[in-house]
């Protein structure tokens, strides 16, 4: 990901050449000078250099997988949901998807990981069904909250889960806008509970009204709400989780939608499906950046 | 984190969630499922063969929405958007009255109480209380679920808004598929910020059709996969014998049902073989 000059300073002359290497300036004798004594904003602007033993230790000790406590879907997921990566599940209409982001929620709340935010594009966050699915986690490991009564505690879980409604890209821009200037601010001060996972469901029902045309404004949108996504959850060191849906692929067949350019976007794939009038579901994965692809979990969704 | 502004927590949306009634839809065993009724702030999506009663469910809740808060309901108004003509006036009139004696059966000294303000027992005036559009081609629809913003920030007590039936004109004479499915899912994505916007259920009746898949002939919501996401819930409607049955297939925390009803001459009734004693009105 080239850090694109965006953030605008310097001379005008100076040029990146790609992520993680130092600028290369043409000869501007005053540029350059006040360039030298100033040193380490200079490196501010192309992010921090790793190298390799810098980012096993990162991954070891800042990312971890927060699990969706749905059995079978954490052990496709190697764990659960990792940070720092954008993971989508997409299925049939009624297979899951909304239930796996409502346990996922739920089940960060109840280990007190963090915030939770929810975007909603079609009304289906239920509170109800979240205090369901805590009530049923049982959880009375949990040292934080071991001495307050039950109503309590659940009022601590649930009011770590943020919702809101959002029902057209732009709106999306604002959101994920809005949320970038939060988190940035909250490094400068301290205290609080910091977002941990961001959920969307769906994102492609946002994008349904815009792609498939001749004009290429719509996919153009939906790599940029894509790369806001995973610049969010790389520098904010969250879990994403978004819902797609699918389309027909002719002949009776289904596919993801959002069609080929997004299937490069998510770190992780699963396509879930449902047998028709039972709570187990079936879940394979499509892509994966760790482990390997086409492996079939079986989950229950519990009633 | 931030404030955002809109955004709800998990715990107070819980408690405005525990406060909403729900619209009945005149059959217990049909409340049953669907957690109490139609709920307001969701998209509900009700397909079915025709002839099986979407329409007198459609007709049904825009007439049990103005059921007055003191006989347990909502006391709103009802939009009804009508794509086909299926809208009998006789017939809505028919089911008001039947509304009625049942309200009165249940709430016996009733017709004692007059005090002002309070909504009188006729069924003129449950009719007078529906909007009523006639469209007649997708652009009108367009329009229509356009206008409809402006229309109930002017009519603020409308708790239902039906639209039947939401696929009819977007099934013929639509040569480009995916203007189609863009245009659709736009049309979604407005109804459920209604819904969400003016708290009001939306209720979208849609034809069903044959699908071949798997070697077999599989009844299928028109216009299939593309549209299948665009509602909060989805209850299907089917003949099982000679007795009508409704399935929930789609909800975000009920589990998937099914419940018998009857359509009677007073409207949508529990069935004769319920466990229901009698049509409970709310």
């Amino acid at each position: 990901m080239a850090a694109a000059g965006g953030g605008g300073g310097g001379g005008g002359r100076a040029t990146t050449s790609g992520c993680g290497l130092k600028r290369r300036y043409s000869p501007h004798d005053k540029e350059e000078e006040t360039m030298n004594q100033d040193q380490s904003s200079k490196e501010d602007w192309c992010g921090r250099l790793w190298n390799g033993m810098d980012l096993l230790k990162d991954v070891t000790e800042n990312k971890h997988v927060l699990p969706t406590g749905l059995e079978g879907i954490d052990t496709l997921l190697g764990g659960g949901l990792r940070q720092g990566q954008l993971t989508e599940v997409t299925g049939p209409s009624s297979s899951g998807k909304t239930q796996v982001c409502l346990h996922s929620a739920s089940h960060v709340a109840v280990k007190h990981m963090g915030v939770v935010m929810y975007l909603d594009t079609s009304n289906s966050f239920s509170p109800s069904r979240i205090a369901t699915i805590i009530d049923g986690t049982n959880d009375l490991s949990d040292q934080r909250g071991f001495d307050l009564p039950h109503k309590e505690r659940l009022k601590t879980m649930m009011r770590s889960i943020v919702c809101k409604s959002v029902f057209d890209i732009f709106g999306m821009f604002e959101v994920l806008h809005q949320l970038e200037v939060s988190l940035l601010n909250d490094k400068v001060k301290s205290g609080g509970r910091k977002i941990c996972l961001l959920i969307v469901d769906s994102i492609s029902s946002l994008l349904a009204p815009i792609i498939g045309g001749k004009y290429p404004q719509g996919r153009s949108m939906m790599i940029s709400v894509a790369m806001i996504l995973k610049k969010l959850a790389y520098k904010h060191n969250l879990s994403v989780l978004v819902t797609n849906h699918m389309v027909s692929a002719g002949n009776g067949a289904v596919k993801p939608a959002l069609g080929e350019s997004w299937k490069a976007v998510p770190h992780v794939r699963l396509v879930i499906s449902r047998v028709h009038g039972s709570n187990i579901c079936t879940a394979t994965v499509l892509k994966h950046t760790l482990l390997a692809s086409g492996r079939t979990a079986k989950f229950v969704v519990p009633s | 984190m931030g404030e955002q502004s809109g955004a709800q927590n998990a715990w107070d949306m819980l408690s405005d969630e525990q406060s909403q009634k729900h619209i009945t839809t005149g059959s217990g065993d049909l409340n049953d499922i669907l957690g109490g009724g139609i709920h307001c702030k969701e998209v509900t999506e009700i397909g079915g063969v025709p002839g099986v009663g979407k329409t007198q469910l459609g007709i049904q809740l825009a007439i049990n929405v103005q059921i007055p808060v003191e006989y347990g309901g909502l006391g709103g108004k009802a939009v009804y958007i009508d794509t086909e003509g299926s809208f009998m006036v006789e017939r809505v009139y028919q089911i008001a009255e039947g509304c009625i004696r049942d309200i009165l059966e249940h709430f016996p000294h009733s017709h004692e109480k007059s005090s002002s303000g309070q909504k009188q027992l006729q069924p003129e005036h449950f009719l007078a209380d529906i909007y009523y559009f006639r469209i007649c081609s997708y652009t009108e629809q367009i329009a229509v679920i356009n206008y409809l913003e402006k229309f109930l920030g002017e009519h603020k007590d409308v708790r239902i808004v039906v639209i039947d039936n939401v696929t009819f004109h977007f099934r013929q004479d639509f040569e480009d598929l995916a203007l189609r499915t863009r245009v659709l899912s736009g049309l979604s994505l407005k109804l459920m910020k209604i819904a969400k916007t003016y708290n009001l259920a939306v209720v979208l009746l849609n034809q069903v059709t044959t699908k071949f898949t798997e070697g077999s002939f599989q009844l299928t919501l028109a216009l299939g996969d593309s549209w299948s996401h665009s509602c909060t819930n989805r209850l299907i409607l089917y003949w099982n014998g000679n007795e009508r049955y409704a399935h929930l297939d789609k909800s975000p925390s009920l589990p998937v049902a099914s419940a018998p009803y009857a359509v009677t001459g007073k409207g949508i009734r529990d069935a004769v073989s319920s466990h229901h004693k009698r049509a409970r009105v709310t």
